[in-house]
């Protein structure tokens, strides 16, 4: 028995009272918890997908382009000298500073030539990285694994008769289709995808890299950052970065955020009122015992403590269910926003202490007002007679 | 020992106690009557540090206790002074024991044996012996006074106050409670009590007549049958 066993009491007297409460707190909490598990697990998925929709950086070689036009009339521009770029300009793009925001480096090398007797377009690609890139592609068959295989986008694959499984030379170069791409609304449809090493072979054009794509992660993006450090690297590359998307992207990332945290902050908000009024209320219903308490030579810090000890009481049993809660609720909103496979959450217990830490100071702050008006009863007044 | 020197207070514009002087002796038992209204119970708050006197001050044992601080005055108040009050203000939530126990909890220390002994004693002394795991709610009126007493008892001391003890009690049980509070007299603490009731005014040692905020008699408990103030006089055929 001390000072702790006032307030628990007091809860434990009032249990409907103390149940309502914890859970309104809890559910306050359970909400905070949740969103923020969610929007973070958002936010990593954005990021993924962001590299999911392409690259967002591009690594052109530098063209000297010459605009050609008279009367008014354009007539496109002249390559003066059309460059390539090499394998080691390429992989220096994994050396700069921010290297671990780089989730990709995909080179391509063009390849116009004819399948079966027919103008195709064949692009070189390193299937690993670029497979990183375009994750959002579905295939009939399988992914190249073997040199030789490819992939064929479904509408070159129909002008070009193609199944999976059917040979075809070029250049005097075996090919097998290893794979149908499935639709993706974009030219990977029109064109056929090989190994980068066989092509550049089968074209007698060993190492050349027409371009290429770069993922970078971006939450809170240094874009600029990425790209000139890139620059700084290979000066001679033109180096494109694709902002207005990864900005789009980003700014519905931060709002969604920015929204989870507005709506947390108002359901804190509500809790703390409601604490803040009960206790206020219990204050005026519990004058004539604060009187006794004070005239038993309780000080002023004592009276305060039991008010307070009895908010964070209540804190603290609507600090662990709605952490728990609120950690089941976003794995329940996850599965059902088909995030649970992306974003994998973890129960560490650092959470809950932070969380627990939160709330202490929450629940002590609701019950500042009340505590006060408590600790600053006058004795001889709180025992008036009526 | 305590000592109440031209004390005077006012609520808004009433004046409530007009330039008061008592004094207590030690282990003595002091009455305070008077009419309702008249300044008791305010006497008795200022005496017991409740109330700060707006002119005036107390003295406890030569100590100006009007001019200490706060720790001094919750010292006070927890060892020195018990006060009883016409309502008993038992919380509700604890049991008979665990209310003697309260003066004691004041700190995150958990009370000791020491103390658990010491309030059962207290219940024992004021007969509640094997009462202590009830309820105040499983108490009756008497019963819950006592537990009162021994809350006051439990801290073992020097004055105590009582405000009308036995206002809400019955005959038979306001007699016992006094009973007790005149043992208590009689083993040396100075007790202080405010009664309506003359017959138990006559019990004590010295008697204090007030009457619209003034002492109008302090003088031996023999003057209260031969009064020689005509105010006084009335009040006590009054009362
Ligand atoms: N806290 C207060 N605020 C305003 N007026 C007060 C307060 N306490 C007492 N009074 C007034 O002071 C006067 C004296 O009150 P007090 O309680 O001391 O009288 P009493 O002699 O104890 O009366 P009773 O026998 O009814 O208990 C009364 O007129 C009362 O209305
Ligand atoms: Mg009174």
């Amino acid at each position: 028995m001390n000072l702790l066993t006032l307030p628990l009491r007091t809860l434990r007297r009032k249990a409907m009272r103390t149940a309502l409460l914890t859970v309104v707190f809890a559910a306050g909490i359970c909400s905070v918890v949740a969103l923020n598990y969610v929007s973070k697990a958002v936010g990593d998925s954005m990021e993924k997908k962001l590299t999911a929709y392409g690259a967002n950086i591009l690594l052109q070689p530098k063209v000297d382009t010459l605009a050609v036009g008279y009367g008014g009339f354009s007539l496109g521009n002249v390559s003066v000298d059309v460059k390539s770029l090499t394998r080691e300009q390429v992989d220096k793009v994994r050396t700069i500073e921010l290297h671990e925001r780089i989730a990709a480096v995909a080179p391509k090398f063009i390849a116009l030539t004819e399948v079966k007797g027919q103008h195709a377009a064949i692009i070189g690609v390193d299937w690993p990285e670029e497979l990183m890139i375009k994750n959002y592609w579905g295939f009939e068959g399988k992914t190249p694994e073997a040199p030789g295989e490819v992939l064929v986008g479904s509408r070159a694959a129909a002008t070009l008769g193609l199944k999976v499984g059917d040979r075809f030379g070029v250049q005097g170069r075996d090919f097998t289709v290893s794979g149908l791409l499935t639709p993706t609304g974009s030219e990977d449809d029109n064109v056929l995808f090989a190994g980068i090493e066989d092509l550049q072979a089968a074209m007698g054009k060993p190492g050349q890299i027409h371009f290429a794509e770069v993922a970078a992660l971006c939450s809170g993006c240094p874009i600029d950052e990425i790209v000139t450090q890139i620059q700084q690297k290979i000066p001679d590359v033109d180096i494109v970065a694709m902002q207005k998307i990864v900005k789009a992207r980003m700014y519905t990332v931060h709002f969604v955020q920015h929204l989870a945290l507005i709506v947390s902050v108002i359901l804190l908000l509500t809790a703390c009122f409601m604490i803040a009024l009960s206790l206020l209320a219990s204050v005026n219903e519990r004058k004539h015992e604060i009187g006794v308490l004070r005239s038993l030579g309780y000080s002023r810090g004592s009276v305060f403590s039991i008010f307070c000890l009895e908010a964070l009481a209540i804190g603290m049993g609507a600090g662990v269910a709605g952490f728990l809660g609120g950690f089941g609720v976003s794995h329940s909103v996850m599965d059902m926003l088909e995030l649970g496979k992306e974003a994998t959450m973890h129960m560490e217990w650092w959470h809950l202490g932070v969380t627990l830490a939160g709330v202490a100071v929450i629940s002590c702050l609701s019950s500042v007002i009340p505590a006060w008006k408590a600790a600053n009863t006058d004795p001889s007044q709180a025992l008036v007679m009526l | 020992m305590l000592q109440a020197v031209n004390v005077s207070k006012s609520y808004g514009d009433t004046l409530v106690l007009d330039d008061v002087s008592v004094q207590v002796g030690k282990g003595e038992f002091v009455c305070v009557v008077g009419r309702s209204g008249s300044g008791k119970s305010s006497l008795l708050n200022v005496l017991s540090t409740l109330t700060r006197p707006d002119s005036g001050h107390v003295l406890y044992q030569g100590e100006n206790v009007t001019a200490m601080g706060e720790g001094r005055i919750n010292r006070l108040r927890h060892k020195d002074f018990s006060i009883i009050f016409q309502l008993h203000h038992l919380l509700p939530y604890l049991t008979a024991l665990e209310n003697v126990m309260v003066p004691f909890m004041n700190t995150l220390r958990p009370i000791g044996q020491e103390i658990r002994d010491k309030a059962a004693e207290c219940l024992e002394r004021v007969g509640l012996g094997g009462k202590g795991n009830r309820l105040p709610g499983n108490l009756s009126g008497g019963e819950q006074q006592r537990v009162a007493i021994a809350r006051a008892l439990v801290k073992s001391p020097e004055v105590l106050f009582a405000d009308e003890p036995t206002g809400s009690l019955d005959k038979r049980n306001g007699d016992g409670i006094v009973e007790l509070l005149r043992d208590l007299h009689t083993e040396g603490v100075s007790l202080v009590m405010v009664t309506h009731d003359m017959g138990y005014a006559r019990l004590a040692q010295r008697t204090v007549v007030m009457e619209d905020g003034r002492v109008v008699d302090g003088e031996e408990v023999e003057c209260v049958t031969h009064p020689k103030d005509a105010v006084a006089g009335e009040i006590i055929t009054q009362a």
